[in-house]
């Protein structure tokens, strides 16, 4: 088990430095660079540019540099914790971020609570009594959920709200508190501003977890060794906690790497429309303005977020499923 | 009353919104203290229905309409519960399902979970009906561990079930039942789903526990020959009913219904002579058209010229053989330990096989599960490339032809010569496609003849098989697993191959329908002139229809011979525990339960001397009679023919 581990510690290595490579070529597959695009900004609203201006910025940003050397001046910073410089807002990329991040991280972890936590027991429900009137009516709202786009999802809800109950649920928290320190206060108006954007991000996601669990559980649920459990003369709620269910569980944990980026960049739409201070709106600008180093530090940590993800679920799958955790080594 | 059970007049229904199906009808048995009952009866004819009434089991769509399950409890004399009448999921009914009645399944591999370890599982169940703690609940466990056969029970409550065998599964189900010491034991196909030599040890275990814990078994089976040996009544169903019951040796001996003699003569057994059939309840008559017969003019003249005609109706004198293997070896890479220094290890799965074929000729090829018999048939169909050896094949040219290292291009004309058919009647036939167009899909592949031809043959290989052409264009599900086997042999002739290979080709099927269709293929191999390897792991299959047999393990050859020969006078100490193993339906042939030994039948390196396989020594096929070889130790090789 240890060294299984130490080997998924190890392999996350290789990756995030595969992942950095493509990140850093891909931002810069585009033709030209910021100053190009700012430059071209510029012209097309007549203003005059001073050549040596641009060269000096251009030795500056170390953008004269072949590719090679930028790369490893961003990615040896990376490990040092420096993000690098944002040409678009001239600050370093970690105060442009700032609780961005934070709140992103807030955000996310509390869509995917939510859809667990949703999820669970209604997949559950659907599941063993298939085909009842709970199981059909929860499929219909399912599919709504799935077919029904987010950012739609999110102007009906602030339409809603604003003409029926005349509040504005956009943004994760009161306007007064935007720019100012932590307190207490705009922690509880956060709290109160995040249900909205939980809803939206989290419906389809529900929706899909559901389906799947409910397939995941009817398959099990036909297994010999549960009619085993039963001949033995296990209750039958006990039988379906300790056997099926926990068969069952395999998928839900190996989605845990698929679901954090999914819903990150999921978000980004809908934090657009209900104006959330969270990455994503910022990482489209970036990509559009070709702000280098800051799309590469939000490219950097969604990477991030999946290769933990996925070794989060290993980790899970394996201590939960001796199959895993036994036979790992063996192949043929 | 000394009757653990009784039931009478049972009726389960299954209720359907549209329909009610009838499963059972007016079944009516009993189970005495200390009995074994068998209830005997083919797929789908109720006997499962009945057991899961007994335990409450039922799908949630069936229901019991009318009869009684009366249940006396020998702990609690007087005492008679109707288990037909309480709640299936109720706590008396609970307590009743696995602490007083407890139940085996055929499945070994599945019927356990594969999340918990043994001693979880075993345990459960002790404590459900038991009033003990933890540590009691293991000592329990690890007492009934050791009486099932576990080496080291104290081990085996940490493992996993997929950390061990299909028989060791079944062993530790056959704990987990027994642990709460129940008065019944419910065992629905216990040993099918298990090898020859494992049944055997599976059924003494059974007869053992029995005897140790006193209670009754109702042992659920379609297998005769496992009647025969194990119950001391038994109970013939059909379509649902009850047609006949009574003491195992009445009924062996004067069978009264119809339909248990006609079971009965369905099986196979040893002592047939050579022009002996089967009589399957419905008898298939093959009809020859001309286009199998006529159509391969130049082959048949080719033949002619080769064999006179009259030796070709009697295949073990046709001497030209079709495929001759000559040490053929084939190892599979495991890696084993880290992902940097993996250490690769070499699993031999065919080593050394050495055969050959004769046209005309059904050679049985026997082993166990794992023993490489399948392996060795994917080998010889080039769907695997050998380590080693040589593989020759009598093409079209009439010349023999080395397969092994020809490229996909010049091994396609061979492919051709070379049908298979598959075990899984309802695995090898595409579900999407109609019967005529898996028919005729060789001959597409192969281009051969135009769609007339086509058509005309297919219509032909209907008849032969005994399909009515009226069901062409039907799909694969609108039939049994018989005429799904026949499809197959049917899709296998259309190409009109010099060899056929059958893997396993009636292990899923119902003694009756096994008959009918070895019927067929006797009848097929005599009217064409067919040219078989039969891969089975059923003895008396292979010695219904194989005129030479080699009894194969791990890997190896391990002997050769004539039918008659091998049954006789069989001399490696494998083939001697084979047939030591095997269940007769027949009661003077009973089982020696005394003369099956636990594992050690198949491993090489635990044969004695002249046959010891182990690293030092390696011993090659040695001939004892013209036709008779065993693989032993030269300098032994007198000793035994003597």
């Amino acid at each position: 088990m240890l060294t299984y581990l130490a080997r998924r510690l190890f392999v996350m290595i290789p990756t995030l430095f595969m992942i950095s490579v493509l990140v850093f070529v891909i931002i810069q597959l585009p033709p030209g660079d910021f100053l190009s695009t700012y430059l071209n900004e510029l012209q097309a609203q007549g203003e005059a540019v001073d050549p040596a201006k641009i060269e000096f910025l251009k030795h500056q940003y170390g953008l004269d540099q072949p590719l090679y050397v930028q790369y490893f001046e961003w990615a040896w910073g990376l490990l040092h914790g420096d993000l690098g410089f944002s040409f678009e807002y001239n600050l370093p990329v970690s105060e442009v971020v700032g609780d961005r991040l934070w709140l992103s991280l807030v955000l996310n972890f509390s869509t995917i609570l939510f859809i667990y936590i949703v999820s669970f027991p209604i997949g559950i429900y659907s599941a063993t009594r298939q085909y009842s009137w709970g199981d059909y009516g929860f499929t219909l709202l399912g599919f709504l959920g799935l077919a029904m786009p987010n950012f739609l999802f999110a102007l009906i809800l602030l339409y809603y709200a604003n003409v029926v109950f005349g509040t504005s649920i956009g943004g994760l928290m009161d306007p007064e508190f935007i720019n100012q320190g932590w307190s207490f206060d705009k922690i509880t108006s956060i709290i109160e501003h995040l249900w909205a954007p939980v809803l939206v991000i989290g419906t389809s996601g529900t929706a899909a977890m559901i389906r799947r669990l409910r397939a995941n559980l009817l398959d099990e649920l036909g297994k010999q060794y549960v009619v085993t459990a039963h001949a033995k003369g296990l209750a039958p709620l006990k039988v379906l906690f300790k056997y099926p269910l926990r068969m069952a569980l395999n998928p839900f944990i190996s989605d845990i790497g698929n679901i954090l980026p999914q819903v990150v960049s999921g978000s980004v739409l809908v934090s657009v429309v209900m104006s959330l201070p969270t990455t994503g709106p910022m990482l489209l600008s970036a990509l559009q303005s070709q702000d280098m180093y800051l799309a590469g530090s939000f490219l950097m940590f969604l990477a991030l977020l999946t290769v933990v993800g996925m070794f989060v679920s290993d980790v899970l799958l394996a201590w939960l499923d001796p199959r895993i955790r036994l036979q790992g080594g063996i192949s043929q | 009353m000394t009757d653990i059970l009784r039931i009478k007049d049972l009726k389960v229904e299954f209720v359907l919104p549209h329909m009610r199906v009838k499963a059972v009808e007016n079944v009516t048995f009993r189970i005495g203290a200390q009995e074994t009952v068998a209830l005997v009866g083919e797929s789908g004819s109720g006997k499962s229905t009945i057991s899961q009434a007994i335990m409450g089991l039922l799908p949630k769509v069936a229901q019991i309409t009318n009869g009684s399950i009366i249940f006396a409890d020998p702990d609690k004399p007087g005492t008679r519960v109707d288990l037909a009448m309480l709640d299936r999921a109720g706590a008396q009914m609970r307590a009743i399902r696995g602490g007083r009645i407890s139940m085996i399944f055929q499945e070994p591999m599945s019927s356990l979970s594969p999340l918990h370890t043994i001693g979880d599982q075993i345990c459960e169940a002790v404590r459900l009906h038991r009033n003990v703690d933890h540590r009691e609940a293991r000592e329990l466990a690890k007492e009934m561990l050791t009486l099932v056969g576990f080496g080291d029970p104290k081990h085996a409550l940490k493992t996993y079930p997929f950390e061990l065998s299909g028989g060791l599964r079944q062993r530790a189900m056959i704990a987990m039942a027994m642990v709460c010491r129940p008065a019944l034991l419910v065992a629905d196909e216990p040993t099918t789903a298990l090898d020859v030599t494992i049944q055997a040890q599976i059924l003494r275990l059974i007869k053992e526990v029995q005897s140790e814990l006193e209670m009754s078994v109702l042992l659920i089976t379609h297998d005769l020959g496992v009647v025969a040996n194990m119950a001391d009544r038994m109970v013939v169903i059909y379509d649902g009913r009850v047609v006949e019951s009574g003491k195992t040796e009445d009924v062996f001996i004067n069978p009264g219904h119809g339909y248990t003699r006609s079971l009965l003569a369905a099986v196979p057994h040893f002592d047939m002579g050579p022009d002996e059939r089967l009589k399957p309840l419905r008898e298939i008559k093959p009809k020859t058209g001309s286009l199998l017969a006529l159509d391969g003019d130049g082959e048949d003249t080719r033949e002619q010229n080769d064999v006179p005609p009259s030796l070709a109706l009697h295949p073990t004198m046709a001497s030209e053989p079709v495929l001759s293997v000559r040490h053929l070896s084939k190892s599979f890479t495991t890696r084993k330990g880290h992902w940097l220094k993996a250490k690769k290890q070499l699993i031999p799965a065919v080593a050394d096989v050495s055969l050959t074929v004769n046209r005309g000729e059904c050679v049985g090829l026997v082993g166990e599960s794992g023993c490489g018999k399948t392996t060795l048939s994917k080998l010889i169909m080039r769907a695997m490339a050998p380590d080693d050896g040589s593989i020759l094949f009598r093409g079209e040219s009439g010349q023999m032809t080395e397969l092994v290292g020809l490229d996909e291009d010049k091994l396609n004309p061979y492919r051709k010569r070379i049908q298979f058919v598959f075990q899984d009647p309802f695995g090898s036939l595409n579900p999407r496609m109609t019967v005529q167009d898996i028919v005729a899909e060789p001959m597409i592949i192969h281009g051969v003849g135009d769609s007339a031809y086509r058509k005309k043959m297919v219509l032909e290989l209907m008849e032969v098989v005994g399909l009515d052409p009226r069901y062409l264009s039907r799909y694969p599900h609108s039939f049994s697993g018989g005429q799904r086997q026949r499809i197959g042999i049917a899709r296998a002739l259309s190409l009109k191959p010099d060899l056929l290979i059958f893997d396993e080709p009636t292990s899923a099927l119902d003694v009756s329908v096994q008959a009918q269709i070895l019927n067929l293929l006797k009848d097929l191999q005599r009217d064409l002139n067919l040219t078989y390897l039969f891969i089975s792991h059923n003895l008396a299959v292979v010695d219904y229809i194989a005129d030479r047999i080699a009894v194969m393990c791990a890997g190896r050859i391990v002997e050769t011979a004539p039918r008659e020969k091998l049954f006789r006078n069989p001399m490696h100490p494998y083939t001697q525990a084979l047939l030591n193993a095997v269940p007769f339906a027949d009661l003077d042939h009973p089982l020696d339960f005394n003369k099956i030994v636990d594992g050690k039948a198949s491993d090489p390196a635990r044969w004695p001397a002249p046959f010891t396989i182990n690293r030092d020594s390696d011993p090659k096929m040695m001939q004892l009679a013209d036709d008779h070889f065993v693989r032993a130790e030269r300098a032994d090789f007198t000793e035994i023919a003597i």
